[in-house]
């Protein structure tokens, strides 16, 4: 038998997946034509998935250089008749704000989804951001699912309803829906397959100020029809208890701590449920219904008091007095848990959880400090490591000419080299967005006088790095640009970009090279290092940095994860280095203390290193003032 | 019908927890059972903490185990087994490789790694019930540093609690590898089996 995949078209069977492989499901089977995005956790699976059965049905899937790119790639198929979609992270969604507000007034003809896959507790990401205030702030209604099964199910079904009301619909996802798993019910798969047809018509695609004033007011109709069919979608559904007198509204995956928590309660039967799939536009009936049928309402929600808010407002309108608790009781902070929701439970309905959490509390704060601190680091052998090494060597040199107070500033960037604000690095000052590290430069060459070495991925590079780069050029900033190019996408899961040469559904392209469009954007200064060579390349750093001027080091080596796999593949064998305990100083401690190697490890009285994990990079045995790191013989 | 059973894998990036998740899931499936679980991945991977959930049963929704809810806990590194303690009750059982991975943050000063004896005690308290076992040994015996996960799964297997077939996850190990890597894993598991039933 035929093992059963995500591709299959099978109704009725159950499958085990990654809620991303469900979402991306949910677009297999409404036949989806066009997908683009660009990699961000946790939304990064959905793509790899569609890209990995692209061919076999017929569809179209990239890697975009960026978010906007990608939305704008999936709009474009939606005027033209396509189903097309869009998914990245949250934050990918600020880079596709600007089309996004416009998006809108353009509705939609083939049916066009935008996933924001959200992260509360910002488990991989700079920031908490609640993406449902955008859609908001873009009439664009919200699908925002509970459980993996109705994330499949809202997937496929988003399409349909953004062809019904020819409107743009997002679905919301979070970490714990995108990266939970389990078992899903499938869907038939549609093999509908559209010929995309442009048909010019400025009315509803060119805005200018008088079309975008035609076109509002059409928009804001097509919302109201959706707010109206809030009530009737399934997604929302109210269930009343006889005489209850708490209900709750509980939004997407809140939904299922809510029926945990009152299970664990044993209260089932005593409180009246809400369940939101569509928290913009809200349910306004079922609202109003089930807020007229109790005491006190409880609205649980993740990150903001988005819900809580429209409710509060609908009741004020409608002048029920009804007391409404959310943010009071639930933290605005992070994800929500069953503890948690038990808790506020427990606390309108004077029941008691049977577990005694305060008991529990305590014995997570006496852990605590028992803990040892596990950061994640860079890989043993990762190109990185040996670049920050050169980068901060060659910026200490300069500092010493300036000013024997003055620190180089070392702006960083978004991707594995962010870990390299940990110590033994310390080597990222800031981390604020995409691209960010070279547009925090350009304002630092304004109002510091100290050497600015900046630094990104050359995935980021092609994604936000070159605007600011040519701002550097065009307005004298005299800032290091050093690319950490490892030709990977690497903490996403090594997806290929513009300078990879091939595209995500594996077909070979051009390759871009970043030195060649630095060249191109008129810098003076441009050096590629190999940054194993750490002497060479400490070198060409620091004339980089004493170059009067923008200048650009393009530090290149292949991620080490990659050149490994490639090498078992090829049978390659790595012979580790080892240290020669005699010649080991042991006070001395270098290997340890500025590279921080996960293979380097003190015991008890020695260093040495764990040739399971040591890739022969040889970085150690280049900074061992002892030279006592040489390669094992075989 | 089986109503709730919850599994916490724990680790370290590298480990093959998220993997040790996947057999269990699939296995659960196959058996005709509901699954719901969830983990964290992107930058764990980088030799970070890892923690991966199953849940088993008709009455679990959520992604994430409850506080003190843990039916067995498998800790595939003592100090990431201790940072899950709150999950544990007097009933869970807990099964410990006992080889410690160090984080660089020790040997560069920066933090300390607990005495084993003091992870089994701390353990202990939360948990009635912990076996330990010197995994890498036995995955060593099996012909394979690597299999280290399958022998912890094995070990898993012999409280005779889960409620997913022992014949059913043995089908999926042996689907999951390639012809000549399943055997090696299939004697992993039966060796983690063997060693933890007689502890237990």
């Amino acid at each position: 038998m035929k093992e059963l995949t995500i591709s299959c078209d099978a109704p009725g069977e159950r499958l085990f997946v990654l809620g991303n492989e469900a979402i991306a499901r949910g677009a297999i089977e409404a036949g989806v034509q066009v997908a683009a995005a660009y990699p961000g956790t946790p939304s990064s699976e959905i793509l790899e998935t569609l890209a990995g059965v692209a061919k076999e049905l017929g569809m179209y899937v990239e890697w975009s250089t960026n978010e906007k790119v990608a939305f704008e790639v999936a709009l474009a198929a939606s005027i033209c008749g396509v189903r097309a979609m869009a998914s990245m992270k949250h934050v990918g969604v600020n880079v596709a704000h600007d089309p996004l507000m416009t998006a809108s007034y353009i509705g939609a003809k083939g049916g066009l989804v935008l996933v924001s896959a959200d992260d509360p507790w910002a488990w991989s990401s700079q920031n908490e951001q609640d993406n449902r205030y955008i859609a908001e702030q873009g009439y664009i209604p919200i699908l925002e699912p509970s459980s993996v099964q109705e994330a499949k199910d809202m997937m496929a079904d988003a399409f349909r309803l953004s062809e019904e009301f020819r409107h743009l619909f997002m679905v919301r996802s979070v970490t714990r829906i995108g990266h939970a798993r389990s078992d899903i019910v499938l869907g038939e798969i549609s093999k509908e397959r559209r010929k995309g047809y442009f048909k010019k018509d400025a009315s509803w695609l060119v805005y200018t100020p008088a079309e975008a004033r035609r076109n509002r007011p059409l928009m804001l109709e097509r919302f109201e029809r959706i707010r109206k069919a809030a009530n009737t979608l399934v997604y929302n559904q109210l269930r009343l208890a006889d005489r209850a007198k708490l209900g709750i509204i509980a939004c997407g995956l809140s939904y299922s701590y809510v029926l945990e928590a009152i299970k664990w309660l044993g209260i089932e039967d005593q409180v009246s449920i809400l369940k939101i799939g569509t928290p913009h536009p809200l349910p306004k009936e079922l609202v109003k219904r089930l807020l007229n049928s109790v005491e006190e309402i409880l609205v649980v929600e993740e990150l903001e008091p988005f819900v809580e808010l429209h409710v509060k407002a609908i009741a004020g309108g409608a002048n029920i007095p009804v007391k409404i608790h959310g943010k009071d009781l639930l933290p605005v902070i992070g994800e929500l848990s069953t503890r948690k929701v038990t808790e506020a439970i427990a606390r309108l309905t004077d029941t008691k959880p049977p577990v005694d959490f305060a008991k529990l509390g305590r014995l997570e704060k006496e852990t605590a400090p028992l803990l040892p601190w596990r950061p994640p680091a860079l890989c043993p052998g990762c190109p990185h490591r040996a670049s920050f090494y050169a980068i901060k060597a060659a910026a200490r040199r300069i500092a010493r000419d300036y000013d024997k107070d003055v620190e180089p500033i070392y702006p960083g960037d978004i991707g594995c080299y962010t870990l390299a604000y940990n110590p033994p690095q310390e080597a990222v000052d800031t981390c604020i967005c995409m691209g960010g590290s070279f547009g925090i430069a350009n304002g630092l060459a304004h109002v510091v006088d100290a050497p600015i070495i900046a630094h990104l991925g050359d995935s980021t590079f092609f994604h936000a790095g070159i605007p600011p780069l040519i701002n550097a050029v065009y307005n004298k900033a005299n800032i290091t640009m050093v690319i950490l190019d490892n030709s990977a996408t690497a903490m996403t899961g090594f997806q290929p970009h513009p300078g990879t040469g091939y595209t995500a559904t594996g077909d070979e392209t051009v390759q871009l090279k970043p030195e060649d469009i630095a060249r191109a954007c008129g810098v003076k200064f441009i050096e590629v290092v190999d940054p194993f060579d750490l002497k060479k390349a400490t070198e060409t750093i620091e004339k980089a940095i004493r170059f009067p001027g923008p200048a650009v080091i393009v530090s290149r080596r292949l991620c080490t994860m990659i050149e490994q796999r490639e090498k078992r593949k090829r049978k390659e064998e790595v012979i580790p280095y080892y240290i020669d305990q005699d010649k080991c100083n042991i006070k001395c401690d270098a290997c340890v203390r500025l590279l921080g190697c996960p293979a380097i490890i003190k015991q008890d009285t020695k260093t040495i290193i764990d040739s399971s994990l040591c890739t022969a990079c040889s970085i150690c045995a280049q900074i061992c003032p002892y030279k006592a790191i040489t390669q094992e013989q075989r | 019908m089986v109503k709730e059973f919850n599994i916490l894998i724990t680790g370290v990036g590298g480990q093959g927890v998220i993997l040790m998740s996947e057999l269990l899931g699939k296995s659960a499936v196959k058996d005709g059972l509901r699954v719901r679980g969830s983990e964290i991945l992107g930058m764990a991977v980088r030799g970070g903490s890892v923690t991966s959930i199953i849940r088993i049963g008709d009455e679990v929704y959520g992604p994430l185990i409850p506080m003190g809810k843990c039916d067995a806990l498998v800790g595939m590194e003592p100090s990431e087994a201790l940072r899950n303690v709150t999950y544990l009750s007097k009933s869970s059982l807990v099964i410990l490789n006992t080889a410690a991975t160090i984080p660089f943050t020790v040997s560069l000063g920066k933090s300390k790694y607990p005495g084993l004896d003091e992870i089994l005690r701390k353990l202990s308290q939360a948990s009635g019930r912990v076996v330990k076992l010197d995994a890498a040994q036995l995955a060593q015996q099996a012909g394979s540093l690597l299999t280290t996960n399958i022998v912890m799964l094995g070990a898993l297997f012999s409280s005779e609690q889960l409620p997913i077939n022992i014949e059913t996850i043995k089908e999926t190990i042996q689907a999951r590898f390639p012809a000549k890597a399943a055997p090696v894993n299939i004697k992993a598991f039966d060796l983690g089996y063997e060693a933890c039933r007689q502890a237990l």
